[in-house]
């Protein structure tokens, strides 16, 4: 089982080294922090205004949870490529070479993906925060608001989940167009729409990015069932891909 | 020391592997030999556990590779399919494999240099040209300092000089005492660096023998003479011995004495050459021979 160990540290070392994953890990932070600098100064000026346009239930608080949902469009392509460049490129046989045991490189692949989400998540959820804050200037709140600590927290277990996500979609289609064609789309518009309609508020709820965007309402009553709900599928995904890559016979 | 024992792989009514054994010893470069399409790249990804066998087995020192501790120290592989990805650069690319296996951080430098690319270390590999990859993927098998090496077609790509520095490399790797498992399509490849053939066609095996014997008794060697006397020449080629036919343009195609004999021949009859030229017939010559007598194919049928 030690060899797990040297496995993760190959896989930590090709995310960084294939240019794809690195570069879309980049954008995932670049993104979330200048969306959430946008976000912060056009809320700053729609509440100096008194712009009517501004939601509703708007509050300072959950505006810096925003830049990373629109972030998270980087990561769900970080997650497909970190499987479907090996696949199409003849590098999983390289790989399997390297690590025979498909369960180990499997495993490995995951802890990766998750590692390196996580590890930029964090950062990357406190400063997109921060830079909100700092864009609506007088209408900012602080770090340590009532339920934000906690909600930052949730959306870096939000962006992990959702990567692993497409890592387990990517390794069940084997390529990067089906599970981006399914995931981008699933994401930014059938959640949404489904939401908007009304008619299957409740279905749409049990959808993984809707359940999981739970854990990042400030002072949600919800977070943990969507944590619960988005963790069983992130967890049928993931073995199905399992079932995938063990079945791969090339 | 590999061991091939009963392997057959089928893909839907095709028998594309049907039931191999044979064996790759320490110490020797073992050819495996087959035209195009044979079953090989298929036998060896099956010795490597990408593909599953239908029946049979795959031994590498005693084991299968999905048991190697770290498969990479233990087996040095090259297969044509197993590409690294073009966005890596060389040096991280070999650099992950070590990583994979707990292999030391100076092996990357030091087979890099062995393969003559330490100068495009840093370049991505999407920019090399064939050559150069090849060069990358014997680097790779090289990494772990392997006992055994299982390469397929490790010319391929590769410009004579190139060609003739994997020759050493692989005749050094086998007097250093390591199992060399080499495939080849080009008996004329084969012929100068193996000491062993296993040869296959249409996935059964059709000889296991050394490399010498192979060539003695199925090699089509040949001589071609030009001469503006092939009449008397063919006559005296006749009195040695040697069979001969006479080509449309006139030159005389000789089996059974070398060419120092002819030569000496003709020399002694005063009769001017215009040309002469050793051939050896194609490894396809080969195997139409060979299946064309069933006898034949059976007497090397080392099952």
């Amino acid at each position: 089982m030690s060899e797990i160990v040297p496995a993760l540290r190959a896989e930590l070392a090709k995310i960084r080294g294939v240019r794809s994953t690195s570069v879309t890990l980049a954008l995932f932070a670049a993104f979330s922090i200048l969306l959430a600098a946008l976000g912060g100064w056009s809320a700053r000026t729609a509440i100096d205004s008194h712009n009517p346009r501004l939601r509703a239930d708007f509050t300072a608080a959950q505006a810096g949870l925003d830049g990373i949902l629109y972030g998270q469009l980087a990561l769900i392509v970080f997650g497909v490529l970190v499987v479907s460049s090996e696949y199409g490129s003849g590098m999983m046989r390289v790989s399997l070479l390297a690590v025979p045991l498909r369960g180990r490189l499997y495993t490995a692949k995951m802890l990766a993906a998750g590692v390196m989400t996580a590890g930029v998540a964090i950062p990357v959820t406190v400063v997109s925060y921060l830079v909100t804050q700092t864009a609506l200037g007088p209408h900012g709140t602080g770090i340590g608001a009532e339920g934000v600590p906690r909600a930052l927290a949730g959306a870096v277990v939000y962006l992990t989940l959702m990567c692993l996500f497409a890592v387990g979609t990517a390794s069940i289609a084997r390529n990067a167009v089906i599970p981006l064609a399914v995931l981008l789309p699933m994401v930014f518009i059938g959640s949404q729409l489904l939401s908007a309609l009304g008619l299957t508020k409740d279905l749409a709820r049990l959808l993984p990015d809707q359940a999981g965007a739970r854990m990042l309402e400030v002072g949600s009553h919800q977070a943990f069932s969507g944590f619960a709900v988005m963790l069983v599928w992130t967890a049928a995904i993931t073995a199905l891909g399992y079932l995938r890559h063990l079945r791969w016979d090339n | 020391m590999i061991d091939v024992q009963n392997l057959t792989k089928r893909y839907g009514q095709a028998t594309v592997v049907d039931d191999l054994t044979f064996t790759a010893r320490a110490g020797t470069v073992t050819g495996f030999l087959g035209p195009n399409g044979a079953g090989k790249s298929t036998t060896m990804r099956m010795m490597l556990a990408l593909t599953r066998p239908d029946a049979g087995r795959v031994r590498i020192h005693g084991r299968t590779y999905r048991e190697l501790k770290y498969p990479l120290t233990q087996v040095g592989a090259l297969l044509e399919t197993a590409a690294p990805h073009p966005s890596l650069r060389a040096e991280d690319h070999l650099s992950w494999l070590a990583r994979s296996n707990a292999i030391p951080r100076r092996r990357v430098e030091a087979v890099l240099e062995t393969v003559g690319l330490a100068g495009a270390a840093r370049q991505r590999i999407g920019t090399f040209s064939l050559g150069m990859g090849q060069r990358l993927g014997l680097a790779a098998a090289l990494l772990g300092d392997p006992p055994v090496l299982v390469l397929d077609e490790p010319g391929n790509g590769l410009d004579p000089e190139g060609m003739r520095w994997v020759r050493e490399l692989l005749r050094g790797m086998a007097a250093e005492g390591r199992t060399v498992f080499v495939s080849s399509h080009l008996l004329s490849e084969m012929s100068v660096v193996a000491d062993h053939l296993v040869v296959i066609r249409e996935g059964r095996l059709l000889a296991d023998t050394g490399t010498g014997d192979f060539i003695r008794r199925h090699g089509r060697t040949y001589v071609r003479v030009r001469t503006p006397e092939p009449g008397l020449l063919a006559h005296e080629l006749e009195q040695k011995g040697a069979s001969l036919t006479m080509a449309a343009d006139g030159s005389l195609k000789v089996t059974g004495l070398p060419a120092g004999d002819i030569s000496r021949l003709a020399a002694v009859h005063a009769v001017p050459l215009e040309e002469l030229s050793v051939h050896t017939g194609s490894l396809e010559d080969i195997f139409l021979g060979l299946v064309g007598t069933e006898g034949v194919r059976e007497g090397n049928n080392h099952v």
